[in-house]
């Protein structure tokens, strides 16, 4: 078999082609520069009294490997004196060393024999046959990182099963067909535990009374192409899992007739045969590309969210006492690994917690690190992501959030009970993101608290010296998503929680932060059938995103045959497949327009066919979801696709006769300050003009139409047309430019206005209404208000000058003016 | 012909009286109304009883009421308060019409005034500068010359003089791009953030679309920067049914600007009065990115860092294809092409952008949006004498007002 090999440092590292050829070679690569043993205490330790070991690699294996696991509720009771391989044999670590190299892969610790046993439930001391074996693949990469000098890992390409892009059922939107087949059994059998409303509530929620939660859950346990092999049927058929008659094989059975009448409702979704396409897989078919290479030495506890269901978050660091987390409240296991607070809490006992006060007071300084996805910018308190801690005001230490910043609270000498005063990132930088991130925050009595997020230092500083942790309290209780009296609680995802009783250095940090978070898997997409050259690939390196997508990162093309060289081949328009068909969003590749060449090929092995990376929706699980790739153009093969021209939409219906705009409206206020200028010759630039137009003019109209005119404009306007109009009047020459035939100023009211009042109105309707248009007011009408006006003002006190300011400014302000 | 209400005028223009001899009375008042309305809501203002009686005479003697309606735009109001109060809004983010006068106003009202191609205010080396006593000159780094102009009531009809971009704030002529590389237009736009604004308030202006109308989840996600999350508050499905639809095809038109940025002194100035726009032109390295490319492209660039990377200003329109197809793109253009100037010529050119400005103009001479099939018809007129006319917008007003001047 053709298989090629790679060193994978990172994740957005470079693949670097090491081996041409099977087998494995020893890489250092940006691991890990282990250099001290992780902290363990591990119960009832046999004291060895056999031959020491013979090598530093013996002696590596009995530190991180022996001592973990021999004890007899490890392995030491059985693989000590009676069963083989006897790799906790305490006779001699020698030969309890070569056994162990029988069941270890160093290279790549997670395929060990042992790690796949324990995996596979052979005698977990957990409830949780994953956790067992990723505590016993923990000890492993440690031994590894002695023996190899760090944990990168290499990376071998292997063929994987070849077949054609299936057609396949896919689960329509509409749920009713599911609500008539599978639906009854789930509310009829389940309901007590799998919905959000049960007294313990179960995740997933397929029994939900709402049908669309129900059906979204459902989806992941129900296999439509093969519904004998649905999670459903196997739960209760093989793992007799709450079976609700008795006879489990019963109730498989009715299971599985009621996904077989779901399927049988489905259509089958076919490939269409104009597609250029690749090879087929699913996710379980991809090689597991995880790095590794995570700086864990002094980790003490570590969270992965692996298990998916139940209500434990299992402490895989291996240190012991697990400080194993009890989830609560509202939270969803998500895919990909994680677990998503929207109002829980996974707590810790107090009895156990207290590994933290003696692991991290020993030492007097550590570090939290966690892969987070706050849910919002929005919520503060800080909501507690996590915390060490014996109330809302008393804690050992607390990494929160407030808004877009991060919130580092510790207790130590020079802070108080609840951690105060606290550091806190800046919130204009806006280091809180809500969408994946890894924040990381430190103590030591050097530099205090530092914050680091997606491993690069914030450059916030600790806003008081640091100092000592001697008033840490070890009765306080370690809790994530909330404060341990369930208030603060924070909505958000935690991907990956550690907490390590040393200060991680900005390089292992960033280690971290490269490695990412989730497993991640190469996606060998078989092309040979276009190319002509057999094993011929495209790999994607693909990860599931969060509980809704999958990641399909940085393609390459590789032949495994390291002798074969590509020659030239074009290649475009490439876009992912998804049971049957292509995905409609997403297709971040179908630009794609490269040629392979020898040239490019030849310097590095592969040839790199982008550096981007796009996420696609999931549909029917990591397990059951099959991809495959199609290319508009593939080596001489083509599909041009061209994309029908959209119709234009129909024009919107008439508005109804009486629903239509008037067909007057009124000026806006600038209009209005311009009109009041035109019709009374006052330059808007006067001052006493602007300065009141300067007052009111936010207070007029800005919309021009009539219906939306109200009262406290109309007083705006009033304010502007008084000061026009007594501007007007004031200025002499103005004013005996506007009323040529007044010469009464100076006269007494009764004078000035005793006789004919043509003089002062003829002028105010000529300007300000005008002559013999029908639409605006009915000059007799404005002359006869004017003169009332005039009657009226000139029978009080007012003096001249007031009453021609008053009669102008009631035509000025008037509908006259503003009605257009 | 209908008969109506007829006012004996007691003063006014004699010239209007010698017209009353010669026309039926009713014929007459109709006019009038007409002339005022037309005159209201193009200038703003009522026209003085001569300027009323000579575009009666346009429409009841001449029966040429668009020649009537031009009359009106000589008024002095329609560029200082019609289109200003028009273009205001176009300005700030807040599209709020209370700004002062400023750059980006100032070559709206002179591209309309002379009648210039309007499609030039998206991607022509154009500017237009006010001059008169106490006036400050031109500055990039503050408003003072526009304000100025503003306090004084100039005549911004007389006032404006037609100038270049390149000669008076330093880009070169190849990176102007119109009113959006005005100071104005940089100042609400390119200020922090990541310069979509400019493009997003540039669609919501000028092409009448804001993002949620293009929005279209189908286009590849290739130039999506790595700011956006694709998994916001830890759900990839928001970001795979909406913020996918909007980013796939702002994103590498966005590209357009990367080698802008408006520059302020945060401290001192935390508002930006006085900040000025950058542009790195050739050999100008931005120290964070160590390319021409400012570093707000590459914010957050963590959020997901297997997206887009700006490597330029190249863009690309990838709204060609797909829904977007109906905003009219110009077959005559590539679709792709560097910089913003480019960028903004494609906008111009779509069927979407003429379209738009003769809502607006029709909205704002109607007081309405169009109602009925009448008004979507004499919208398509109106688009097409826009593209046959030159795109002078002055006749779109003319003709906005005709069509509601009443009968």
């Amino acid at each position: 078999m053709n298989t090629r090999s790679f060193l994978r440092s990172g994740s957005r590292g470079l693949l670097a082609l090491l081996v041409l050829a099977t087998g494995y070679g020893c890489g250092g690569g940006s691991g890990a520069a282990t250099v001290s043993n992780p902290l363990t205490t591990p119960p009832e330790v046999s004291n060895y009294s056999g031959p020491p070991p013979a090598t530093a690699d013996v002696q590596s294996f009995k530190l991180n490997v022996w001592d973990n696991l021999v004890p007899n509720n490890r392995c030491g009771s059985c693989h000590n004196d009676s069963q083989t391989p006897r790799f906790v044999r305490s006779d001699d670590v020698n030969l309890a060393y070569e056994a162990a190299n029988t069941v270890v892969e160093l290279t790549d610790p997670a395929m060990s024999i042992m790690v796949g046993k324990v995996r596979g439930g052979h005698n977990c001391w957990l409830a949780s046959d994953d956790a067992c074996a990723d505590i016993i693949q923990s000890y492993i990469e440690n031994w590894a990182g002695d023996t190899l000098g760090g944990v990168a890992k290499e990376i071998q390409l292997i063929a994987p099963p070849q077949q054609m892009p299936g057609s396949s059922k896919n689960f329509p939107d509409d749920p009713s067909d599911f609500a008539a087949t599978v639906y009854p059994l789930l509310t009829s059998f389940c309901v007590d535990c799998h919905t959000d409303t049960a007294v313990v509530p179960q995740s997933p929620y397929f029994a939900s009374a709402d049908l669309d939660t129900a059906y979204d859950a459902a989806k992941a346990k129900i296999d439509l192409d093969a519904p004998e092999n649905s999670r459903f049927v196997v739960r209760l058929g093989e793992e007799f899992h709450n079976c609700w008659s008795g006879n489990c094989a019963s109730d498989a059975d009715d299971m599985e007739q009621a996904i077989v009448d779901l399927s049988g409702l489905i259509p089958v979704t076919e490939v269409d045969p104009d597609l250029v396409t690749s090879m087929a897989l699913g996710l379980p078919d991809g090689i597991v590309s995880s790095a590794g290479g995570r700086h864990e030495t002094n980790v003490i506890a570590l969270y992965e969210f692996k298990t998916g269901t139940g209500s434990q978050a299992y402490d895989t660091s291996g240190v012991e006492p697990a400080l194993n987390l009890t989830l609560s409240g509202g939270y969803d296991w998500v895919g990909g690994w994680g677990v998503a607070f929207t109002a829980g809490k996974a707590q810790g006992s107090t009895t156990a917690s207290t590994k933290l006060y003696d692991l991290i007071t020993a030492t007097g300084e550590f570090s939290i690190e966690a892969w987070v996805v706050p849910a919002n910018v929005t919520q503060d308190g800080p909501a507690r992501i996590v915390s060490y801690s014996g109330g809302s005001m008393a804690r050992n230490f607390m990494l929160g959030q407030t808004l877009y910043q991060y919130d580092a609270y510790l207790r130590s000498d020079a802070t108080d009970q609840n951690g105060e005063p606290a550091l806190s990132t800046n919130p204009d930088d806006e280091d809180l993101q809500a969408t994946l991130q890894h924040v990381v925050m430190t103590y030591d009595p050097v530099e205090g608290r530092r914050i680091y997020v997606n491993g690069q230092f914030t450059e916030d500083l600790d806003p008081i010296p640091p100092d000592l942790l001697s008033e840490w309290d070890n009765t306080f209780a370690f809790a994530v998503g909330s404060e341990v009296d369930n208030q603060n609680r924070w909505a958000g995802t935690m991907r990956l929680l550690a907490v390590h009783n040393r200060v991680l250095t900005d390089e292992q940090i960033l280690q971290n932060f490269e490695v990412g978070v989730g497993e991640k898997y190469y996606l060998l997409f078989n092309v040979s059938a276009h190319v002509g050259i057999d094993d011929a690939y495209v790999v994607f390196e693909v990860s599931q995103f969060d509980s809704y997508s999958y990641l399909f990162d940085e393609p390459f093309f590789v032949i495994l045959d390291s002798s074969a060289s590509p020659g030239s081949i074009p290649m475009a328009g490439m876009r992912i497949g998804l049971n049957g068909r292509e995905v409609a969003v997403g297709q971040a590749f179908r630009n794609l327009d490269v040629t392979i060449t020898d040239a490019e090929y030849d310097t590095s092995g592969i040839q790199v066919l982008s550096t981007l990376g796009t996420v696609v929706p999931l549909e029917k699980g990591p397990d059951e979801d099959e991809f495959f790739l199609t290319f508009e153009r593939l080596g001489s093969a083509t599909n041009v696709v061209v994309e029908a021209t959209p119709a234009p939409p129909p024009p919107p219906a008439e508005v109804p006769i009486d629903e239509r705009t008037a067909p007057h409206g009124i000026r806006d206020f600038a209009e209005i300050n311009a009109t009041m200028s035109t019709m009374t010759g006052v330059p808007t630039s006067n001052s006493q003009v602007a300065s009141t137009y300067d007052l009111v003019y936010q207070a007029m109209p800005v919309q021009t139409g009539i219906g939306g005119f109200i009262s406290s404009q109309q007083m705006g306007i009033t304010q502007l047309a008084i000061k026009y109009c007594s501007v007007l009047v004031d200025d002499t020459g103005l004013r005996a430019s506007f009323w040529p035939s007044f010469t009464d100023w100076n006269a007494s009211p009764g004078a000035a206005f005793g006789g004919d009042r043509s003089a002062v109105i003829d002028p105010i309707i000529d300007n300000f209404v005008g002559r013999g248009i029908a639409t605006q007011p009915g000059e007799g009408a404005v002359a006869t208000e004017i003169d009332d006006l005039i009657s009226r003002l000139a029978s009080g006190s007012s003096n001249t000058e007031d009453i021609m300011k008053a009669s102008c400014a009631a035509a000025l302000g008037s509908a006259a003016m503003l009605v257009q | 012909m209908k008969l109506r209400r007829f006012r004996v005028r007691s003063g006014g223009a004699s010239a209007l009286l010698i017209a009353g001899l010669l026309l039926s009375a009713a014929a007459a008042a109709d006019s009038l109304d007409q002339a005022k309305r037309l005159h209201d809501r193009i200038a703003g203002v009522p026209p003085d009883p001569t300027t009323l009686a000579n575009m009666a005479d346009e429409i009841q003697l001449n029966n040429d009421p668009l020649a009537a309606a031009l009359i009106a735009t000589d008024a002095p109001a329609f560029y200082s308060v019609t289109l200003k109060n028009f273009a205001a809004p176009w300005t700030n983010r807040d599209r709020s019409v209370f700004v002062p006068l400023n750059d980006y106003i100032a070559t709206v009202i002179g591209i309309v005034r002379d009648e210039v191609d309007f499609r030039e205010i998206l991607h022509g080396d154009i500017l237009y500068v006010g001059s008169g006593g106490g006036v400050p000159p031109y500055s990039i780094s503050n408003n003072d010359h526009y304000e100025a102009l503003e306090s004084q009531g100039a005549d911004l009809r007389a006032a404006l003089t037609r100038t270049t971009q390149s000669s008076l704030t330093g880009l070169p002529a190849n990176a102007t791009a119109g009113v959006m590389t005005t100071r104005a237009a940089a100042k609400a736009f390119f200020i922090d953030g990541t310069n979509r604004a400019m493009f997003r308030f540039t669609m919501l202006n000028h092409l009448c679309n804001d993002m949620e109308q293009v929005l279209d989840i189908t286009r590849p996600p290739d130039r999506i920067r790595q700011d956006v999350s694709r998994s916001p508050g830890g759900d990839s499905r928001v970001f795979l049914n909406n913020c996918i639809g909007c980013h796939s095809g702002m994103d590498p038109l966005a590209q357009a600007f990367a080698y802008y940025d408006y520059e302020y002194d945060v401290m001192s100035d935390p508002d930006g009065e006085f900040g000025a726009i950058n542009y790195n032109a050739v050999g100008e390295v931005d120290p964070d990115t160590g390319t021409r490319v400012e570093s707000k492209y590459f914010n957050n660039a963590l959020n997901f860092e297997h997206g887009f990377q700006t490597p330029d200003d190249s863009w690309d329109n990838y709204w060609r294809a797909g829904q977007n197809v109906l905003l009219g793109w110009d077959a005559s253009l590539p679709g792709s092409g560097t910089g913003a100037k480019s960028m903004g010529e494609e906008l111009a050119h779509s069927d979407a952008f003429a379209q738009c400005q003769v809502k607006k103009v029709f909205r704002n001479v109607c007081l309405r949006s169009p109602e009925t099939d009448a008004d979507r018809a004499q919208i398509d007129v109106m688009v097409s004498s826009l593209e046959t006319t030159g795109y002078n917008l002055k006749q779109t007003f003319a003709e906005s007002a005709v069509y509601c001047m009443g009968n």
